[in-house]
C-alpha cells in the first residue's frame, strides 16, 4: 500500500487528477481509500446502487452490459487515470455497467453517500470535480457515438 | 486527279462550294474517312459523310435552354448550324473501346491488351470552340504522367478542317471563355464559309499539303473582308448573349461549396447525364467486363460514364457523392474551378450544349452567376496545350498467387509472385481476377520477387479476389499512385494508427520502418478493430514490438474472454500526457474514423502538415484518367492516396465533394 503522499503524487499524476486544484485534490484524496483488487473481481454491478466512485490507478476495468443470448459484452475498458463508477455522484445513483476487474486493479475509491455529501457541504469542490467528471463521461459518450457507426464494419446500409 | 488551278502562295486562298467534292475525294484518296455534319433524327449530327450533298444545306438551328429545333438557314450555307448534341470526341474518344481481353485455359490466364483501332480520320466543320474541346482532351488523356493509348492513335491519325462560325445560336459563350469563334490554332485547315464558297488557310504543313492539291485560288479583297466580317457578326451575336464571368471564377466557385443554390439546381436537376455526355471535354468513363459462358474469354470495355450517375462515387463502404445536389457541385466545380488546378485551362469550352440539351433547361450561365457572382479579379486565359503523348500504359498483367492467408472471417491475404517495380509503402495496384473488374487494392507488405495484398471482401471483385486459391492468376497493374512519405519520417517520432482494414495499408509503412529501425526515432503503432475476431496481423505484433515499435491496440467490443482494451482507437492516445515531439502521423481506416482521429491529434499540438492519411475512392483507372476518385483538385489514385492534411485542406471530411 502507497502513503498518503505517494497517493497524492500519484492522483496528481493522473488524467484524472491532474486538471483538478490543490482543494480539490486534498478533498477528494482525504475522502478516498485505495483498493487493490485481484483479476474478476466485480467493483461495480449494472443496475445495483453505486456504492464507490473510484480512480483506476493500475490495471483495467472492463465495463459490460449483459445482453440475453450474447452473454457479456464489454463496451469499453477503464484505464488507468480514467474513473468509474460516475453514477456514484448521478442520479439515480445506480451502476449502468458491470465493472469488473480484468487484471489486478488499484484504484483510488471513494465511497458514494460520503461524496455526494461532501460535494453538497463543499462548493468549490463541486465547482472543480463535476466538470472533470463530465469530460470523462462526454469522452464516453463521443467514443459510443463512433461505435454505434461500427464504421470498421464495411458495408453498413443507410436504412432511414 | 485534281490540278491545282492558281494555288495561293500568299494569304488565304478561295475554294468554290462546286470544288468542295474535290475536298472529299482526296480525303477519301488519302485513305481517311471523313466525319462531318449532317441532319439526322431532326438535329444537326457528326456522322461519315460521302459528299458535300450530306452537309447540313440551308439549316440553321434554333437552341435554347432545353429546347433544339431545326429551321431554314441562308440558302444554300453548308455551315449555318452551329453545333450539335453529337461532339468530335465520339470518334476521338469512342462511348466504347475494348481496352483488352482476358483469355482463360485450364490455370493458364493471358491478358492482351487492346490494340487501338487507329483507322485515319478526316474532320470537316469542327468549330473553334471544338478545337478549344480537342485541345482540352489532349491535355487529360495525353499530357499527364499516363497517356491513354487509343485517344493518342486516334488523334494523331486525324485531320482536322476547322470552319469558323458566321453564325451563334442564343446558347454559344465561347467569347467569354475565350475559345472562339475564331480559330486560332489546332487546325489542319480553316474555311470560313460566304455564299459562294469557302476562304481557305492552312494551319499545318499537312494542311498546307492537302490546299496545294485542291482546286484554290487566292482570295480577293473582298472575299477576305466578307469572311471576316461573318466571323465579326457571330462574335457580335455571341458577345450578345448571357455569358460566364470567367477571369477569378475557380476561386469564387471554390468559396461558394455552401452555397444554397446547390439545393435549389438539385430541386431542378434529373441527374440524368445528358450534359455530360453532350459535353466535348467531359472524359470520366468506367471498365466493365463481358464474359462468355464458359468464362473462357472476358472482354474488358471502356465505357463513357458521368458524375451523375448514382454509383460514380460509390465504394464497398458507402457512396461519397449519394445527394444529387453533391453530383451537380461536384460537376460544376469540376468544370469551372478544380479543372484549372489540374489541367490549367477551364473544362468549359462555352459551347452551350449542356444548356441545350438539359431536358430540365438549366443554364450553366444562370447557375454560375447565382453561385459565384461577377468578380472583380485576374484575368485568366485559355492556355492550349501542345499534344505531347507519353508513352503507352500497359494493360493488366499477370500475377501468380503464391500463398493465400486468412486473416480473418472476410479478410485475407494473397501473396503475389511478382517481377515488376517494388511497391513503396503506401502504393496501391489495381487487381481483379480474371471476368471481374480490377478493383483498388494497398500493397500491405513489398519485397523483391513478391507482394501481399490484404483484401477485404467487399463487393464482387474483392469477393473473388479472397477466394483465390494457390497458384491461380490475378490480373495487375501497379505500382500505382503516392506513398507514405518516409523521408518525412526519418529522424523523426512516427505515430502509426490504423483502423479496421485500413491497417493494410500502414503495414507495408510499419515493416519500411522496421527493416531501418535506428533511423526513425519512437515509433508507436495505434490499432483499432471491430471485434477481437476482427484483428489483423495478429501473429505479427510480436516481431513489430521486437523492432523497437510499441504497438497498442483496441477494440470497439468485445465478449468476456477478451482482457485488452474495449473503445474507440482515439482513446488511445488521447489522453497521453504528450504526444512526442515533432512526432508525423500516417492514419488509415474508415474516413469518419480519420476524421476523429486527425481531431485529437491536432488537439496534442501535431500540425496538419505532419498529418497524413490515405484516402478511399471508387478507382476504374488508376491513373487519373477515368475521373471517378476526383476530389476537389486532386484525383486520389495520382495524387494521392496518400495526402497531408494541410493538402486537403476543407476538401478533407466535407460532405459530397
Amino acid at each position: 500500500m502507497a502513503d498518503r503522499r505517494s497517493l497524492a503524487a500519484e492522483l496528481a499524476a493522473s488524467w484524472f487528477g491532474s486538471d483538478l486544484p490543490p482543494h480539490a485534490r486534498t478533498a477528494f484524496l482525504e475522502l478516498a481509500v485505495e483498493r487493490e483488487v485481484g483479476a474478476g473481481t466485480e467493483m461495480v454491478r449494472e443496475g445495483q446502487p453505486t456504492t464507490g466512485f473510484g480512480l483506476v490507478l493500475s490495471g483495467r476495468v472492463a465495463l459490460r452490459l449483459h445482453v440475453p443470448g450474447r452473454g457479456q459484452v464489454t463496451i469499453l475498458t477503464v484505464e488507468p487515470g480514467d474513473i468509474y463508477g460516475w453514477s456514484a455522484i448521478v442520479p439515480p445513483y445506480r451502476s449502468t455497467s458491470t465493472g469488473v476487474a480484468v487484471e489486478p486493479v488499484r484504484a483510488l475509491v471513494v465511497d458514494a453517500v460520503a461524496l455526494r455529501a461532501a460535494l453538497r457541504a463543499d462548493d468549490a469542490l463541486a465547482a472543480s470535480l463535476y466538470p472533470r467528471v463530465l469530460e470523462a463521461v462526454a469522452r464516453r459518450l463521443d467514443g459510443t457515438r463512433l461505435q454505434l457507426l461500427d464504421l470498421f464494419a464495411g458495408q453498413v446500409e443507410a436504412s432511414w | 486527279m485534281i490540278s491545282a488551278t492558281e494555288a495561293p502562295a500568299h494569304g488565304p486562298g478561295f475554294l468554290a462550294r462546286k470544288d468542295l467534292g474535290a475536298l472529299f475525294a482526296l480525303v477519301r484518296d488519302d485513305g481517311r474517312r471523313l466525319i462531318g455534319p449532317t441532319v439526322r433524327d431532326g438535329a444537326v449530327m457528326l456522322d461519315e459523310l460521302d459528299g458535300p450533298d450530306a452537309l447540313p444545306e440551308g439549316i440553321r438551328e434554333s437552341q435554347t435552354p432545353g429546347r433544339y429545333r431545326l429551321e431554314a438557314g441562308r440558302p444554300g450555307r453548308l455551315f449555318d448550324h452551329t453545333v450539335g448534341p453529337s461532339s468530335w470526341k465520339r470518334w476521338t474518344f469512342p462511348p466504347t473501346v475494348p481496352v483488352g481481353t482476358t483469355r482463360r485455359d485450364g490455370a493458364v490466364v493471358a491478358f492482351e491488351p487492346a490494340t487501338p483501332d487507329a483507322a485515319p480520320l478526316a474532320f470537316l466543320g469542327v468549330r473553334a470552340c471544338e478545337l478549344a474541346a480537342l485541345a482540352v482532351q489532349d491535355r487529360v488523356l495525353l499530357g499527364g504522367p499516363v497517356a491513354d493509348p487509343d485517344y493518342a492513335a486516334r488523334r494523331r491519325s486525324a485531320l482536322v478542317i476547322a470552319i469558323q462560325c458566321t453564325t451563334a445560336a442564343s446558347t454559344c459563350f465561347c467569347t467569354s471563355m475565350g475559345t472562339g469563334p475564331e480559330v486560332s490554332d489546332g487546325a489542319d485547315v480553316v474555311l470560313t464559309e460566304l455564299d459562294d464558297g469557302f476562304v481557305v488557310t492552312a494551319g499545318s504543313r499537312r494542311g498546307r499539303e492537302l490546299l496545294e492539291r485542291l482546286p484554290v485560288r487566292l482570295a480577293t479583297a473582298e472575299e477576305r473582308d466578307a469572311a471576316a466580317g461573318g466571323v465579326a457578326a457571330a462574335r457580335a451575336a455571341v458577345a450578345a448573349n448571357a455569358g460566364v464571368a470567367a477571369p477569378g471564377l475557380p476561386s469564387r466557385l471554390m468559396a461558394a461549396l455552401d452555397s444554397p443554390r446547390w439545393a435549389d439546381v438539385a430541386e431542378r436537376c434529373l441527374t440524368c447525364a445528358n450534359c455530360t455526355l453532350v459535353c466535348p471535354t467531359c472524359f470520366c468513363t468506367s471498365v466493365t467486363q463481358r464474359s462468355d459462358l464458359a468464362g473462357a474469354e472476358t472482354l474488358s470495355e471502356r465505357t463513357w460514364d458521368s458524375c451523375f450517375t448514382g454509383s460514380f462515387a460509390a465504394v464497398a463502404g458507402g457512396n461519397f457523392r449519394s445527394r444529387p445536389q453533391d453530383r451537380y457541385r461536384q460537376w460544376l466545380t469540376h468544370k469551372f474551378a478544380t479543372w484549372v488546378d489540374q489541367f490549367g485551362t477551364f473544362g468549359c469550352i462555352g459551347c452551350g450544349r449542356c444548356v441545350t440539351w438539359c431536358p430540365a433547361g438549366i443554364d450553366v450561365r444562370e447557375e454560375l452567376a447565382a453561385i459565384a457572382p461577377p468578380p472583380r479579379a485576374v484575368v485568366t486565359g485559355m492556355h492550349l496545350p501542345a499534344v505531347t503523348p507519353a508513352p503507352d500504359e500497359a494493360w493488366l498483367r499477370p500475377a501468380r498467387v503464391v500463398a493465400t492467408h486468412r486473416e480473418t472471417a472476410n479478410v485475407t491475404t494473397l501473396t503475389l509472385a511478382w517481377e515488376g517495380q517494388v511497391p513503396g509503402a503506401g502504393q496501391f495496384v489495381m487487381a481483379g481476377p480474371p471476368g471481374f473488374s480490377a478493383a483498388p487494392i494497398s500493397v500491405s507488405r513489398a519485397r523483391r520477387g513478391a507482394i501481399e495484398m490484404t483484401v477485404r471482401a467487399a463487393g464482387p471483385a474483392t469477393a473473388a479476389l479472397t477466394a483465390l486459391g494457390h497458384g491461380a492468376t490475378v490480373g495487375v497493374r501497379g505500382p500505382l499512385g503516392r506513398g507514405w512519405p518516409l523521408e518525412r519520417m526519418l529522424d523523426r517520432n512516427v505515430i502509426v494508427v490504423a483502423g479496421g482494414i485500413g491497417l493494410a495499408p500502414l503495414r507495408s509503412l510499419i515493416e519500411a520502418i522496421a527493416a531501418e529501425r535506428e533511423r526513425f526515432r519512437d515509433v508507436t503503432v495505434y490499432l483499432g478493430a471491430r471485434t477481437p475476431r476482427d484483428r489483423l496481423f495478429v501473429g505479427e505484433l510480436g516481431a513489430w514490438s521486437a523492432a523497437g515499435i510499441a504497438v497498442t491496440e483496441t477494440v470497439d467490443r468485445a465478449g468476456a474472454d477478451w482482457l485488452g482494451r474495449v473503445g474507440v482507437v482515439t482513446h488511445l492516445f488521447d489522453h497521453a500526457e504528450r504526444l512526442p515531439e515533432g512526432a508525423v502521423a500516417a492514419v488509415c481506416g474508415p474516413e469518419r474514423m480519420m476524421e476523429a482521429t486527425v481531431e485529437v491529434l491536432r488537439a496534442r499540438g501535431i500540425p496538419d502538415e505532419r498529418i497524413f492519411v490515405t484516402l478511399e475512392r471508387h478507382m476504374e483507372c488508376g491513373v487519373g484518367l477515368c475521373g471517378h476518385c476526383q476530389l476537389g483538385r486532386f484525383f486520389v489514385c495520382r495524387d494521392g492516396p496518400v495526402f497531408s492534411i494541410a493538402e486537403l485542406g476543407d476538401a478533407f471530411g466535407r460532405e459530397g465533394l
